[in-house]
């Protein structure tokens, strides 16, 4: 066990080549990270010492992200220049170091202090006009209940208290054409809760639940998240599909930083009226 | 989509650069089909130390083509190797494909999509080579589905001039002729120096040029029959298709025609040049996902001298080779920084019996504190014991690993395993003392000679192990007995030995677990309808070919795995093609008979397996030369290697400091660091390393020079008696070798 001395928090963004990564294997990846780039990195005690390294929260098998938050505890100081030059020579492909914040150790923890996280995903075999209306069906109701599956047992949820925002927008048209993906396509852009106590939203439950709205299914681009693989064949066998070709978060809000920024910039509004 | 293979299918003629460029797989293409499928890390590539060279601007594309999934193949040690040799070279370019999984393979129909490569995401029908990996016997039916996914002819006949030169390696290549008309070369041995011959070769002749011919069919700089008679003529490489074999009326293999001058009489396998000295494969690829050996391997010593009758690993692999101490462990710190991992494993055929095992992994244990070591491949002993002790951080200590194989002292001797049931349970005595609370011990049944009684006695030393573990753990002890169907492997001397009837195992295995009842005892058992498979194809001919290609279209994949394995359609396919697999499998062939990878050798000689069968059948063992006298093997024959292991006792290798030059015994001054011969387990000198780094002393290490002469001596002898697991290999013979060792490891 080596105690702390310093502690940085890490922004960083990952893209496809790190997508296919699940939180536990994305730990790992960056532990062995830390050893390439020989950053000493405080451990915890016990047994099996760990590198004292703390996400904010998880970030979903399948999904991209572009300011994503981690706490990293070092044994020895560094500037921020030479922690910089050292994760960029460790980390694995995929993952970009945006901002270094020197923290102050004592600091609140990091994942209790979040409590919202915006996400885009670029949906395939959906009318932008149809997604919108169904947006603001969703926005509009008091309840959403659902289901989520946990392991073996299925929990009931309300979905509703935990989407702060949607909007629905044009696909970027450029890059999908180019891969003769369907004609149809929309983005949609929601803030979601998230909250160590209160429950966060998932991106692929909005989704999922925009496509009951209009009938339809979801083929998530996020393996085993809301459907089982097979299931592309079994349930919604004559239901059309809504599939979602990107999905990215893109960024994670600390309580303070959203009181100060989050509101300002993102007037509520209705889907259809930033669609417009 | 459709669009998007066609695209991918036709020679590129106006794409930029020198060479070939055909698109990838589009990206969206790949993204969706990889949102339905689980684990769709297997095939997106990206892995730290993976390397993406520009593809217009590379030569000679390979693709190690490894027919099992990621987890297996990722593993392999040889891939890892071969992958940066190739990719050291400016001029050729090594990509990497395993076997999709069930739900991509049906995705990938569907969509009309080719399999791709993890690098640059192409066809595996764009590359110039398939390096394909041929570990296990039962990867056959996933070679169909990958060459089929990719749109590549399936046998040799079909395959167009444009599809690329499919060639194998890995540990079961010794017989390759099941395989033979899937395979247009085989490499035989290490694959380290014969991959950069071929891509020369290759390259002289053009076989990476793509060139559209007068009818719109591309092809290539030179055609397929001339490539492959200049192939032929690299030591090591066997083209099948310039041989014919020929069969006896009653169905027996009668020889091999050559039909090309090119082709030779007999193909023996390569040895990799300067093992000792230089390491390949420091730039390891970190998987993404976790993985079957998720650690770095560096292997420390090559070939095996136990000499167990039942082992191919070992038979083939020789000599045997070691790598200087020095290198060991600058290899080991230079993997581990290049890669990040947190864990070593020393990877051989049995790494106790490294003669300098103790200072390397003390020396690397000293260095590194934190990284965990792993010593797979355990002897039955108690410097094994102590060793791993020694090594193994306090906090884990599942279970401890023996491969006693037999369970009586008698059939341990047949099988030239001399380990003796006292050595056994002194051992498992050791373990549990030192904090291990499980015991695995893994043991083969349907042996040649053996009894009923020699059955039960697996039962027998198991409880005896057992006892002495609730001595000391009380009812948390736990003896775990991993119980596998001997399959009698071409080239070794019970080749011709007939594997038990299928039925007359289950018996065995029943009578087993009657005789496993009660409280911490664990028997788990290998599915006797997959050694039958493994046997009747390691010892098959060519008419076998047709049968593995029914068994596919028949339904059959993924067959190493038990949720996919379908017996039923590979008896089907032997029907079909009017063959048995119990004839090839259960068969006793006469010594006198002909056998059909005759031909093909590497290790030892034919003769020397004749006379160590005799020797079992006798109950007699062979002395492993590592320590004893010379069997004469014939392995320096055989291999064309200088072999100073032999009458001379055991092995000198002294490397200076310096630069690896061998030098005289002992004499270590001060200032010079060298390296001194410690002799073998048993030997005095020895055990006191053993004891002083097992006390944490640790004084003993790499470079410290200190003497061991004048350290206390306690006169503790370690038997030199061992264990050597079948089929396990620690992964570089050819392309690569199985990685089936998994629950052999002890890591504390």
């Amino acid at each position: 066990m080596s105690e702390a001395v310093q502690r940085w928090r890490i922004v960083f963004a990952r893209n496809e080549e790190a997508r296919y990564l699940a939180h536990l294997d994305a730990v790992t990846q960056w532990e062995r990270a830390f050893r390439r780039g020989a950053i000493p990195v405080a451990t915890t005690g016990g047994f099996n010492a760990r590198p004292k390294l703390v996400f904010a929260a998880p970030l979903q098998l399948g999904m991209l992200a572009e300011h994503e938050l981690a706490d990293l505890f070092l044994a020895e100081r560094l500037t921020a220049p030479a922690l910089r030059e050292r994760l960029t020579a460790g980390m694995p492909a995929g993952y970009r170091v945006i901002d270094l914040h020197d923290v102050w150790i004592g600091a609140p923890a990091l994942a209790p202090q979040l409590v919202a996280a915006d996400y885009r995903m670029t949906l395939l075999g959906v009318e932008r006009e149809d997604l919108a209306s169904a947006a603001t069906r969703i926005l509009s109701a008091e309840r959403l209940p659902r289901e989520r599956r946990r392991e073996t047992k299925t929990v009931a949820y309300d979905l509703r208290p935990l989407i702060i925002e949607l909007r629905v927008r044009d696909a970027d048209a450029g890059t999908l054409a180019a891969d003769g993906a369907p004609a149809e396509a929309a983005e949609l852009w929601m803030r979601l809760r998230h909250s160590q106590e209160r429950g966060s939203g998932r991106a692929d439950e909005v989704v999922a639940a925009l496509a009951d709205e209009l009938g339809m299914t979801t083929a998530s681009e996020t393996p085993g998240a809301t459907e089982t693989p097979s299931a592309t064949e079994t349930p919604g066998v004559d239901r059309p599909r809504i599939e979602s070709a990107v999905s990215v978060r893109e960024r994670l809000w600390l309580e303070e930083e959203l009181t100060q920024h989050g509101e300002r910039d993102q007037a509520p509004s209705s889907p259809e009226q930033t669609a417009g | 989509m459709t669009t998007a293979l066609s695209r991918q299918r036709s020679p590129a003629r106006t794409e930029a650069g020198p060479f070939n460029a055909p698109l990838p797989v589009p990206a969206l293409t790949i993204r969706r089909l990889l949102s339905r499928v689980r684990k769709p890390g297997r095939y997106s590539g990206g892995e730290w130390n993976s390397v993406r060279k520009d593809w217009s601007e590379t030569a000679l594309k390979w693709c190690f083509t490894y027919p099992d999934l990621y987890e297996i193949g990722m593993s392999n040690l040889g891939l890892r190797i071969l992958y940066e040799v190739l990719n050291e070279r400016p001029n050729c370019l090594a990509e990497r494909c395993f076997a999709p999984d069930v739900d991509l393979q049906a995705e990938l129909r569907s969509a009309k999509v080719p399999l791709w490569s993890l690098e640059t995401r192409r066809s595996l029908h764009d590359f110039d080579v398939l390096g394909l990996s041929l570990g296990y016997e039962l990867v056959a039916t996933n070679v169909l589905d990958m060459l089929d996914l990719a749109g590549i002819g399936l046998t040799t006949g079909e395959r167009s001039e444009a599809d690329p030169l499919v060639i194998a390696g890995g540990s079961i290549v010794l017989n390759p002729e099941p395989f033979a008309d899937l395979t247009d070369a085989v490499v035989l041995g290490e694959g380290e120096d014969v991959v950069l011959e071929i891509s020369e070769v290759l390259q002289s002749l053009g076989w990476h040029r793509r060139v559209c011919g007068r009818d719109g069919q591309s092809r290539r700089g030179v055609d397929r029959a001339t490539t492959l008679r200049a192939l032929a003529r690299i030591p090591g490489v066997y083209v099948p298709s310039l041989y014919e074999p020929r069969y006896e009326a009653d169905g027996t293999f009668a020889a091999l025609d050559r039909l090309d001058e090119a082709a030779p009489p007999s193909v023996a396998g390569r040895i990799a040049a300067d093992f000792e000295t230089r390491v390949r494969g420091i730039r390891q690829i970190v998987p993404n996902i976790g993985i079957v050996f998720d650690r770095a391997q560096l292997e420390v010593m090559r070939g095996c001298t136990r000499g167990c009758r039942f082992c191919q690993a070992g038979m083939q692999s020789r000599p045997l080779r070691e790598r200087a101490p020095e290198v060991a462990v600058a290899a080991a710190e230079a993997i581990l920084r290049a890669t990040g991992y947190e864990e070593v494993g020393l990877t051989s055929l049995s790494t106790a019996d490294y003669t300098f095992v103790q200072e390397v992994a003390s020396a690397l244990h000293r260095r590194n504190p934190e990284v965990v070591i792993s010593l797979p491949s355990t002897r039955v002993d108690a410097f094994t014991v102590e060793l791993v002790d020694a090594i193994a951080p306090g906090g884990r200590r599942s279970g401890f690993t023996f491969a006693p194989e037999a369970g009586s002292q008698r059939l341990r001797d047949t099988i030239n395993k001399g380990v003796s049931d006292e050595e056994i349970v002194r051992c498992a005595e050791l373990a549990f003392s030192r904090g291990w609370s499980a015991v695995k011990l893994y043991f083969m049944i349907g042996l040649p000679g053996e009894t009923a009684e020699d059955v039960l006695a697996i039962a027998g030393i198991c409880r005896r192990v057992l006892e002495i573990g609730r001595r000391r753990h009380g009812g948390r002890a736990q003896v775990k007995a991993n119980v596998s169907t001997f399959v009698p492997k071409p080239n070794t001397p019970f080749q011709w030995d007939g594997q038990d009837a299928t039925d007359e195992i289950e018996t065995k295995v029943s009578q087993l677990r009657k005789a496993f009842h009660g409280k911490g005892l664990v028997l788990s058992w290998h599915d006797p309808r997959s050694s039958l498979l493994e046997a009747a194809l390691g010892r098959g001919d060519r008419r076998l070919t047709p049968v593995i290609v029914r068994a596919w279209r028949n339904g059959a994949r993924l067959d190493a795995w038990d949720e996919h394995f379908k017996f039923d359609a590979w008896i089907q396919a032997f029907d079909e093609e009017g063959l048995d697999p119990a004839w090839y499998a259960q068969r006793d062939i006469p010594t006198g008979e002909h056998l059909p990878w005759e031909h093909l050798g590497a290790g030892v000689s034919g003769d020397f397996l004749l006379r160590d069968r005799r020797l079992a059948l006798a109950g007699r063992t062979t002395a492993d030369c590592h320590w004893g006298p010379c069997s004469n093997c014939g392995a320096p024959a055989v291999t064309g290697f200088d072999c100073d292991t032999g009458d001379q006792g055991p092995r000198r290798m002294l490397i200076s400091g310096g630069g690896g030059t061998v030098g005289d015994e002992g004499g270590t001054g001060p200032s010079s660091r060298r390296w001194r011969y410690l002799g073998p387990p048993g030997d005095a000198r020895r055990s006191d390393v053993a004891a002083a780094a097992s006390i944490g002393a640790a004084a003993y290490c790499a470079g410290d020079n200190v003497n061991l002469d004048r350290a206390p001596r306690r006169g503790r002898s370690h038997d030199m008696l061992g264990t050597q697991m079948q089929s396990k290999d620690a992964g570089t013979n050819g392309l690569a070798s199985p990685v089936e060792a998994a629950g052999g490891e002890n890591s504390g």
